[in-house]
């Protein structure tokens, strides 16, 4: 028996403020934290291939039930599991955890395997180092995302569409491609002639190119309302007036996106900053990390892991709806 | 210099001004009398090793305060710096190269070649001891012309480093190491079976396995490279080179004494060393003063022992060292104080009582190696006196390290192939690592595909 | 996709525009507002993408000019005997990785997609992996992967009586050690990705189904599965670019080894333009990512062409 009618790519989510609330439609979703009350709800399934209907026979709901609490399982020991292990390693003395990595403190614990972590192999450091490259990587991408969008989509000049395929154009080429000549540019910048290896810069600019951020945010622009800038332009506003305050604030639901994508990228980032600072003074976590691996003990170095786990984590466990709006949601856009 | 306090403002503070120099000419010179000597103000960087552990950084910091109080017109900041063949070319060109860096003999001399480095050869001449250089060690650091561009600072050669301690757990007399191939084999089957550790290791990665093929080859009589009518030949598949991953192969799968983890490189294999994980592995013979700065080793579990040469007519150990070079970038005044810093942090302490003494006791105060078995850059004179001065400060555990220290001058140092040197070794790499990982390696099929590949790079050059 | 093309913009549109005009019009502003994007993708995109082209038919070493060598770089990089090891790894890695990294993410979605109560734990669970740093997490790997029979997942095999495994010591194990990792830190992103496209499926769809009596089993294969073909085809190809460039983990977990078995093509072009030894040849490094994107366009060409084809049928 036929019942579907033909999918379409359209029928994913555009990117409009309240269908982001919907799209996880878990009962926690909107605090990020499951409720406490327990709301007998089957018709309330969106979506969902099991009805109430068959709910309610038993044999469907032992066997889903089972299954959910198997995936549960797994979800705990391979996402919690490593985690976990790492926080108790963080703390354990190293002959313990060489010998026996998997038991729970035969010997006490070893907290100045943090003490060491941050003071001596100066975690602190290099954590600043890669909140500022972070916090530079989101301004920039902020500012040419926005202002280019902006541009593209309100403005509209007439060679718009010609730098619009210009900028679609990159999406298609591999990073690896640039890889070397974005580095001899940095080494060698065409205005400057001053290089920018390490400094901040090296990696702040180049972050700003990002096809992907001109895209989502001129395709939310085109989704704006005109009438609104008509009628600021008639009321007389200029067009810095109406991006600075009709478009910006009309766009947080992109711009959060958008952040949250440049600051995770820029957290991850492991390859670029490694090449162009080599200087360890001004390392991130990621290019750090790896170098200082086999000089340090081993407990002070799962220290280490642990400590600049811990944000990322934090962050998640706070913005989860955020988080996981935006990565469903970049996903579903790109359809 | 890496100060160890720093907050968010320092770190900040830190990379604008890393920022703000990495492309600053020097200081503007201050106006002084038209006395060439004059001081002018100098910002000079200089590299460090990487990894170094918080005491060895202090050392160095009060070796810097030392020679800033004796040229107070030279302000002297540390850059971590590894020698990295191909970054080279960029870092000179994007001006992050320290003014004084370090870089390995057989690197060093293409660098040279190329007129890659400073022309220090006058400044260099001027030193009082230039003519006791030794003068096989100095022609490491000279061009065609016989000028020195860079100066050898440190010589070694290749030792067989062991664990007292997991000796003892095995029932073998740690002041007994072996003294033949046979006994290593022997030895590290003991140790594994009584320990469980691995009885004998190997670095494998990043051109270090072809290093160590080619150390086990020398000692066995073979050579990995000949000169035939001014063409080099590749040799690699040589009978030693299989001979010697013949050994590698009966320790790793007959005698299982080889342990579990294979891809080493210099500091991982010194890590695990340090935490009791091996019973023997070779690397250069000064390798203990990293041991002590980047793995914390326990002084007590250290031996040194020379490696077992056969009784064969070319046998010999891989010698190897490092040149100091001055960024070929830095004005006449920068490389004078370059000049001036490679004197005092890697000379001085050589050839000067004084010096060598206020260095002594700098490292023993912040628990630094002094003592660890080198060999003499100058003449033999020369180093006795410097091992006299430095007798009453010496702090590693010479005694454990009498097997080489009495035979160290006996063996004859062989010097690695001239070309294509680490492209070579990285092709060897792969074929040590399939010897150790792979039970049915086909050693001389692998050797000679190997062999094929070094010659394609020997002809192409 | 709404395209408002008819309706006029902000700035100036038709008519015969002088350059007064175009001032008069504000056309300078356009013009600024759009100076940062043109100055960041002029500097740090398009023109590197230009150079990289130029270099690749060019010998530099940066102490000289470079010299133009016509195609010897491609040459050059099309017999290293190493390539045909490069490829053949990637292309294993990517097959594994879509063997392992992409059906389990979608059984675990749908069944996600039933819970019906404290959905977001499950989410957050599955995301976790993905929050942590790539570079943290494959050094935890590292450690969990040592070889002797006190690693960590050598222990816990050793609970079940498994005997101590080499994972990344061994060249036939190291490559499926690489994939399960790199599966463990991304199935949460496209977990996530396949929920909310699961959650925009009408839920019409699913209602009409029941009233016909389908079974469970028949809706989510009738309409689950195929509201999801969408996403899923676009996720294969992005899973598949993504993997043809894998470089973090081969790096840091094995350095290529051991015997050249977890050697990419990204590792490749990485080890001629920065590895250890003399000379960096930015010219084969360059020639051989042309390569790479030259057989990612031409990939992703065929297969766009095949899945559009498909799913129109």
């Amino acid at each position: 028996m036929s019942v579907i009618p033909e999918p379409r790519a359209a029928a994913l989510p555009v990117l409009a403020p309240e269908r982001s609330a919907s799209a996880m439609p878990g009962k926690g979703a909107r605090t990020g934290w499951p409720r406490r009350t327990r709301r007998p709800d089957p018709e309330a399934q969106e979506a969902a291939a099991i009805s109430a209907a068959d709910w309610r026979r038993p044999r469907v709901r032992i066997t889903t039930t089972l299954l959910h609490g198997m995936l549960f399982l797994a979800l705990v020991v391979t996402g919690l599991g490593p985690l976990l292990w790492m926080a108790k390693s963080a703390i354990t003395p190293t002959r313990d955890t060489l010998t026996a990595p998997m038991a729970l403190f035969p010997n006490g614990f070893a907290w100045e395997n943090l003490w060491i972590a941050w003071n001596e192999v100066h975690v602190g450091t290099y954590f600043l180092n890669t909140v500022f490259l972070a916090i530079g990587c989101w301004a920039v991408q902020m500012i040419v995302a926005t202002t280019a969008g902006y541009a593209l989509s309100v403005l509209r000049p007439r060679y718009g569409p010609l730098l619009t395929s210009l900028v679609l154009c990159t999406l298609f080429v591999p990073s690896v491609v640039l890889l070397v000549p974005l580095y001899l540019t940095v080494l060698d910048p065409p205005l400057l002639h001053q290089s920018l290896i390490n400094t901040f810069w090296a990696v702040w600019l180049p972050s700003g190119a990002s096809a992907f951020n001109i895209v989502l945010v001129k395709k939310f622009f085109d989704n704006l309302p005109r009438e609104i800038f008509e009628a600021a332009k008639t009321d007389g506003a200029g067009p810095y007036r109406v991006f600075w305050s009709i478009v910006l604030p009309m766009s947080k639901a992109i711009l959060g996106v958008v952040s949250v994508f440049a600051i995770i990228a820029s957290w991850k980032d492991f390859l670029w900053p490694m090449l162009v600072l080599p200087d360890i003074e001004v390392q991130p976590l990621s290019v750090r990390l790896p170098a200082i691996e086999t000089t340090t003990d081993l407990g002070v170095f799962i220290a280490a892991l642990a400590i600049s786990t811990l944000i990322p984590v934090i962050l998640f466990l706070l913005f989860q709806k955020t988080f996981l709006n935006s990565a469903g949601l970049g996903g579903a856009v790109k359809g | 210099m890496m100060s160890i306090h720093r907050g968010a403002l320092g770190a900040l503070s830190a990379a604008a001004t890393i920022a703000l120099v990495s492309g600053c000419a020097p200081a503007a010179p201050s106006p002084s009398d038209d006395d060439p000597n004059a001081t002018r103000d100098v910002d000079l960087v200089v590299a460090i090793d990487a990894g170094l552990a918080a005491p060895a950084l202090d050392s160095i910091e009060k070796q810097i305060a030392a020679f800033e109080d004796e040229y107070p017109h030279i302000h002297v900041k540390t850059r971590e710096y590894t020698w990295t063949g191909t970054t080279f070319a960029a870092e000179l060109s994007g001006g992050t190269l320290p003014d004084v860096f370090t870089v390995p003999v057989t690197d060093g001399k293409g660098l040279i070649e190329q007129g890659q480095v400073a022309d220090i050869s006058a400044l260099v001449a001027e030193l009082p001891y230039f003519d006791n250089f030794n003068p096989t060690v100095l022609a490491a650091g000279q061009n065609a012309a016989g000028d020195v561009l860079a100066v050898p600072v440190s010589i070694y050669g290749q030792a067989l480093h062991y664990n007292r301690e997991l000796f003892r757990q095995a029932g073998l007399d740690p002041d007994q190491p072996p003294t033949s191939w046979a006994e290593v084999i022997a030895d590290a089957k003991a140790i594994s079976d009584a320990t469980g550790q691995a009885g004998f290791a190997s670095m494998s990665s990043a051109n270090t396995g072809g290093w160590i093929v080619s150390t086990m080859t020398y000692t066995l009589g073979g050579r990995l490279q000949e000169a035939k009518g001014g063409a080099a030949v590749s040799t690699v598949n040589g009978r030693e080179t299989a001979e010697a991953l013949e050994y590698l192969h009966r320790m790793r799968w007959d005698d299982d004494s080889m342990g579990a983890n294979f891809i080493y490189v210099g500091k991982s294999i010194n890590q695990d060393f340090a935490a009791g994980k091996i019973g023997m592995f070779i690397k250069g013979a000064d390798n203990y003063t990293q041991l002590v700065q980047q793995a914390d080793v326990d002084p007590d579990i250290y031996g040194l022992t020379t490696l077992p040469v056969a009784d064969a007519k070319d046998a010999g150990v891989l010698g190897g060292g490092t040149l100091a070079a001055v960024n070929s970038k830095a004005d006449a005044d920068t490389q004078a104080a370059a000049v001036k810093w490679i004197d005092f942090f890697y000379l001085q302490r050589l050839v000067d009582e004084d010096a060598a003494v206020a260095n002594a006791k700098i490292m023993v105060e912040t628990d630094q190696p002094v003592g660890v078995p080198q060999l003499p850059i100058f003449d033999k004179e020369t180093y006795d006196k410097q091992q006299s001065w430095i007798e009453p400060y010496i702090n590693v555990p010479q005694d454990q390290m009498t097997h080489y220290i009495d035979n160290m001058f006996d063996q004859t140092l062989v010097n690695e192939m001239p070309n294509q040197t680490q492209a070579i070794y990285a092709l060897l790499d792969p074929v040590l690592q399939a010897v150790l990982t792979d039970r049915n390696a086909d050693i001389q099929k692998l050797l000679d595909a190997a062999n094929n590949s070094a010659q394609q790079l020997l002809d192409r050059s | 996709m709404s395209v408002m093309r008819t309706q006029p913009g902000f700035g100036p549109e038709s008519g015969r525009r002088t350059p007064l005009t175009w001032l008069r019009q504000g056309g300078h502003h356009t013009v600024i507002l759009l100076l940062p994007m043109f100055l960041i993708f002029g500097v740090f995109s398009w023109y590197p993408i230009v150079r990289s082209v130029v270099m690749s038919v060019q010998k530099t070493n940066l102490v000289s000019a470079p010299v133009f060598v016509g195609w010897d770089n491609f040459a050059y990089v099309l017999s290293d005997p190493l390539l045909p090891t490069a490829v053949l790894n990637t292309l294993y890695f990517a097959g594994l990785a879509l063997v392992f990294g992409y059906p389990v993410p979608l059984v675990a979605a749908v069944l996600m997609n039933e819970v019906r109560r404290r959905k977001g734990i499950f989410s957050a669970l599955a995301y976790l992996p993905v929050v942590i740093p790539p570079v943290v997490s494959v050094l935890l790997w590292k450690l969990f992967y040592d070889g002797s029979s006190t690693g960590v997942f050598n222990t816990i095999l050793g609970w079940v009586g498994i005997g101590p495994q080499p994972w990344i010591q061994s060249a036939a194990s190291a490559m499926p050690s690489l994939v399960l990792q790199a599966t463990w830190a991304g199935a949460g992103a496209t977990i996530i990705i396949y929920l909310a496209a699961l959650a925009s499926v009408p839920p019409e769809l699913y209602d009409a189904a029941s009233v016909d009596g389908a079974s469970i089993w028949r809706k989510i294969w009738h309409v689950t599965l195929p509201q999801l073909r969408g996403v899923l085809f676009i996720t294969m190809i992005l899973q598949i670019i993504a993997t043809a460039q894998v470089f973090l983990e081969p790096f840091l977990l094995t350095g290529g080894g051991p015997a050249n078995s977890t050697v990419t093509v990204l590792l490749m072009i990485y080890n001629y333009a920065f590895a250890n030894s003399l000379g960096g040849d930015y010219g084969a490094a360059t020639a051989l990512s042309i390569l790479v994107a030259i057989v990612l366009a031409l990939f992703s060409l065929l297969y766009f062409r095949l899945t559009s084809r498909w799913s129109d049928s």
